[in-house]
């Protein structure tokens, strides 16, 4: 039943998606695992519609910021405007207060500005002026950056690039696809046309179940194993972080989830490896190993 | 970098000192580089080349004017050490760190060929210690190690090569001859008793605290005043320098002892001397098994090979013996004098003799004059010009033992009774923590015999008449504090105690270190070896026999851990037996490969077996991985088992 879901999911993003399945299904994976997802490509691959497209499927309200240097904390979290008529101040909400927020460029924007997201992602709830409000249930950050041209950017610092589960890149279609995507509908519509096809509530479920997935101890025994490598190879400069690792492990049973199955298998790992961990290492030779983790898959055997 | 120096330190004393001024220099040279980065010589500008070349060029002229070749020990370590020198100054890549940690162990080594005690061993292990570090600082690239961890690692490293240290020092072979032996100037000048007696050199050994040998006596401890030990007898002499028989007049017959009380068994470690002599208590009845010797007619105890390593010998001997009482062939030379030198002293004993013609009276004459003359038992005897004997005897009249035995001597053959010099240790101190007695250089002594007709050689010790403390208890009571102990505690009854407990006890530790570490040679490891039932093996069945033992010894550590990695799992077993089975038709799995992507891309190979390797590796999965597996694992073993892939 939890499969025929996942896969009505998956169907109706790879409907506006095309030829991306594997980039669908670790960006679905993603937010099972309630992670905030970055993903980082050219203008004009499709970043925006993905982040709309699995807002609409999954039934969750939705807000896109576009950010940029001038860009103020305020402008994402909310203001406080004095009321004439009631004669006092009350809180306008930004939009951040959403179930999906799409922030794109994120490194447009200053570190002061980035910081205040990074921060909401992190607690979940917003800070101003000595109230506390809380965000949304769920609440994902689908981020994008663009590495093509850094001039006048503001790149994330290792500390907030560790608070985003998954770093993904989209890419181009292939011919085939591309043809279809030429021949076919405007996307834009298409999304407009499109139907959640699960409630939220169900959605916490999925959440859930790929959370209560099993992994046993001969898996942990494999990501500690790969953790270590991480940190005691010398390839990298620092090596992976506890929550990297709870990442890791998260991810890995949502990926299984979403494959049909109970319980975490080494495959599982592997396969969200590279997003989960790409962005966190950074390989101490830089002009040799562009496919570090792919190596490093290679280098850890499994227990 | 403190790893190289302090392997080096060693060498200062050993080394002329411009090889170690080279060496330091480069040393801190380096060292500056790192810490101030004072520019080095670099390799682009030709500079460091001609720095080196010239360098090199002129420490090999020094080494071949201080040694005459590059062959021999000192030479080497020498060359090593500069050479090691100019290495360190031109490090630049992981190579030549590599090089230079390698040198360094070599240095250990070289060490070793000077010093084999305590402290230097366990600077050097501080050594090994330091270089191992640096091999696990070079091996890993992460910063994260700490230098403390490093250092723990190398210390475990280290800790667990022990047991095969172990195993190579018993069982390793120890060959005796030229393979092991280190070239000939490695037996430098040794103090200690010499051949000859001059004035003089006996008093100059009263400062050293070097062991020369140890006594452990197995039951009676004899009386201090009997503890004398047997040396060179001495014969000839010009007038100045006393020598022993020369060899041609020396016969092959043993001397004849009679009468013999007292009898003393033990066994005696004697530090190499260079010299054949063997020091025994006077007089030996018995000759040591383990080692070949023979006792000369004058009763010199000799070793056929010069002592070149400590050796160990046991004897028994008797302290009241009659010693070749019916005569003795060279009677005659106990009686030569230079015709032209003592004439006072003849001239003394001219008058004796006109009073007595009675041996035993003359002796007793020659004693009062000694007793009664105002004569003083010194230390540190004025130096005496021109006839030495006739100086001391008329004039200075402070003497150490050597005077009296000389003087006394010359007296009794003026006086036409036969005597002779006996140099040798008289008295040794027990080390109350391990009843091991010690004889060190300041026990050197020398006395007379003179033969009687009807009694044999008798021992005479005319330093007894000047000062019996010496002879009853030893030289130590002699000796003041200050000349025993280190200056800043000589002051003190207390701190003095205190020291000579330390010492004690550190002259134990010394005793075992020499007896069970340095001592074990071919004899002690023949021995060992046929207490466990090997006798008498050669050493090529032995290098066969070690390393047949250490592969086993390696083998079985590697099986276990392979074992405790695998943790005896059936599930993983039987999965490494279908992987196995794959294995044979050329389906390998990668260690890093998951079960399903192996499964997959097995099936892609071997299509008519899909259902069963798909069916395994699912079940596999199942309990390996599942909370609830949905199969057993008697169904999963069953189907390993009937899975018999072929090459289609």
């Amino acid at each position: 039943m939890t499969h025929n879901e996942i896969a009505a999911i998956l169907q109706a993003v790879n409907s506006i998606i095309l030829g991306k399945k594997h980039t669908v299904k670790l960006a679905l994976t993603c937010l099972l695992a309630r992670g905030h997802l970055l993903i980082e490509d050219m203008p004009g691959v499709g970043k925006t519609t993905l982040a709309h497209t699995l807002a609409t499927t999954l039934g969750l309200s939705f807000q896109r910021i576009q950010f940029t240097s001038d860009m103020l904390p305020a402008d994402i979290l909310g203001v406080s405007i004095f009321d004439s008529e009631l004669k006092q101040f009350t809180f306008h909400k930004g939009p951040i207060f959403t179930q999906l927020i799409l922030a794109d460029e994120v490194n447009r924007a200053t570190p002061r500005t980035q910081s205040a997201l990074l921060e909401a992602m992190e607690e979940r709830q917003v800070s101003i002026e000595g109230q506390t409000y809380s965000l949304p249930e769920p609440f994902f950050v689908i981020a994008t950056q663009n590495p093509s041209s850094q001039i006048g950017t503001f790149p994330l610092p290792e500390s907030q690039l560790d608070r985003f589960l998954m770093q993904i890149e989209i890419g181009y279609p292939d011919t085939e696809a591309e043809r279809i995507l030429l021949s076919g509908h405007n996307r834009k519509q298409m999304i407009q046309q499109l139907q959640a096809v699960i409630s939220i509530d169900k959605f916490i479920e999925l959440q859930t179940a790929a959370d209560n997935t099993h992994a046993a101890p001969a898996l942990i025994d494999y990501i500690q194993q790969i953790l270590a490598h991480s940190r005691d190879s010398g390839h990298f400069h620092f090596g992976l972080s506890p929550r990297a690792g709870l990442g890791l492990l998260s991810a890995a049973k949502a990926w299984a989830m979403i494959d049909g199955r109970d319980q975490v298998l080494p495959e599982d790992v592997q396969a969200v490896l590279p997003s989960v961990v790409g962005h966190r290492l950074q390989p101490r030779d830089e002009h040799i190993s562009s496919d570090h983790v792919k190596d490093m898959i290679a280098q850890v055997a499994i227990p | 970098m403190l790893g190289l120096s302090l392997g080096a330190s060693p060498h200062f004393s050993y080394q002329p000192l411009w090889v170690m001024l080279i060496f330091m220099t480069m040393i801190g040279w380096r060292c500056m580089n790192l810490w101030r980065n004072w520019p080095l010589p670099s390799k682009q500008h030709r500079s460091l080349t001609w720095l080196q070349l010239g360098i090199a060029a002129i420490a090999t002229l020094l080494l071949v004017r201080s040694y005459g070749n590059f062959i021999g020990r000192d030479a080497g370590v020498a060359l090593l050490t500069v050479m090691l020198g100019l290495k360190v100054i031109e490090i630049r890549s992981h190579r030549d760190y590599y090089l230079s940690c390698f040198l360094g162990y070599f240095l250990v080594v070289t060490n070793f060929f000077y010093s084999q005690t305590i402290p230097t061993a366990s600077l050097m292990f501080v050594v090994v210690i330091i270089m191992t570090t640096c091999l696990i600082s070079l091996n890993s690239p992460i910063q994260s190690l700490d230098s403390r961890s490093r250092l723990k690692l190398a210390n475990q490293m280290l800790l667990q090569a022990i047991p095969l240290m172990l195993v190579l020092f018993v069982f390793f072979p120890r060959i005796e001859g030229p393979l092991w032996g280190l070239p000939q100037d490695a037996y430098g000048a040794k103090t200690g008793i010499d051949d000859s007696m001059t004035l003089g050199n006996i008093s100059q050994l009263i400062l050293s605290d070097e062991i020369a040998f140890r006594v452990k006596f197995d039951g009676d401890i004899p009386n201090q005043s009997v503890l004398y030990w047997r040396g060179p007898v001495l014969w000839e002499t010009d007038g100045t320098t006393w020598t022993e028989l020369t060899r041609k007049k020396q016969n092959s017959a043993t001397p004849n002892i009679s009468n013999t009380h007292s009898s003393y068994q033990y066994s005696t470690m004697l530090e190499p001397h260079n010299n054949h002599w063997l020091f025994a208590l006077d007089f030996p009845t018995t000759l040591p098994i383990t080692l070949k010797t023979h006792l000369t007619q004058d009763g010199q105890l000799r070793a056929d090979a010069p002592v070149r390593q400590r050796v160990q010998y046991q004897l028994n001997s008797h302290t009241q013996f009659q010693f070749n009482v019916g005569s003795d062939v060279h009677l005659a030379d106990a009686l030569q004098l230079p015709a032209d030198k003592h004439q006072r002293t003849k001239q003394l004993a001219q008058q004796w003799r006109n009073h007595t013609q009675q041996p035993s009276e003359l002796v007793q004459l020659a004693l009062d004059h000694f007793s009664q003359q105002n004569f003083f038992y010194t230390l540190s005897p004025p130096q005496l010009a021109g006839d030495s004997i006739d100086g001391f005897l008329f004039e200075s009249r402070r003497g150490f033992c050597e005077h009296y035995a000389a003087s006394f001597t010359v007296l009794m053959r003026a006086a036409g009774v036969p005597a002779r010099i006996v140099t040798g240790y008289l008295g040794g101190e027990i080390n109350p923590v391990d009843g091991v007695m010690l004889i060190r250089q300041r026990d050197a002594h020398a006395w007379t015999e003179i033969w009687i007709e009807g009694d044999g050689w008798l021992r005479v010790d005319p330093t007894a008449a000047v000062s019996k403390e010496r002879i009853e208890h030893g030289i130590n009571t002699i000796m003041p504090f200050s000349m025993r102990s280190p200056m800043f505690i000589s002051h003190s009854r207390q701190l003095f105690d205190i020291w000579q407990q330390l010492s004690n006890n550190w002259d134990a530790l010394n005793t075992g270190w020499d007896q069970w570490i340095l001592a074990y040679g071919p004899k002690l490891q023949k021995e060992f070896l046929s207490k466990l039932g090997m006798p008498a093996p050669n050493w090529q069945s032995m290098v066969i026999l070690l390393t047949l033992s250490i592969t086993t010894l390696l083998l079985i550590i590697s099986l276990f851990l392979f074992y405790q990695y695998k943790r005896h799992d059936p599930i993983v077993q039987l999965y490494q037996r279908f992987c196995n089975k794959l294995a044979r038709l050329g389906i390998v799995r990668e260690p890093s490969e998951g079960p399903l992507d192996f499964a997959i891309r097995a099936c892609k190979q071997l299509p008519t077996y899909q259902h069963q390797i798909m069916l395994i590796s699912h079940q596999y999965t199942q309990l390996r991985y599942s909370l609830e597996p949905s199969v057993s694992l008697v169904e999963y073993r069953r189907e390993i088992r009937q899975f018999n892939p072929k090459q289609e």
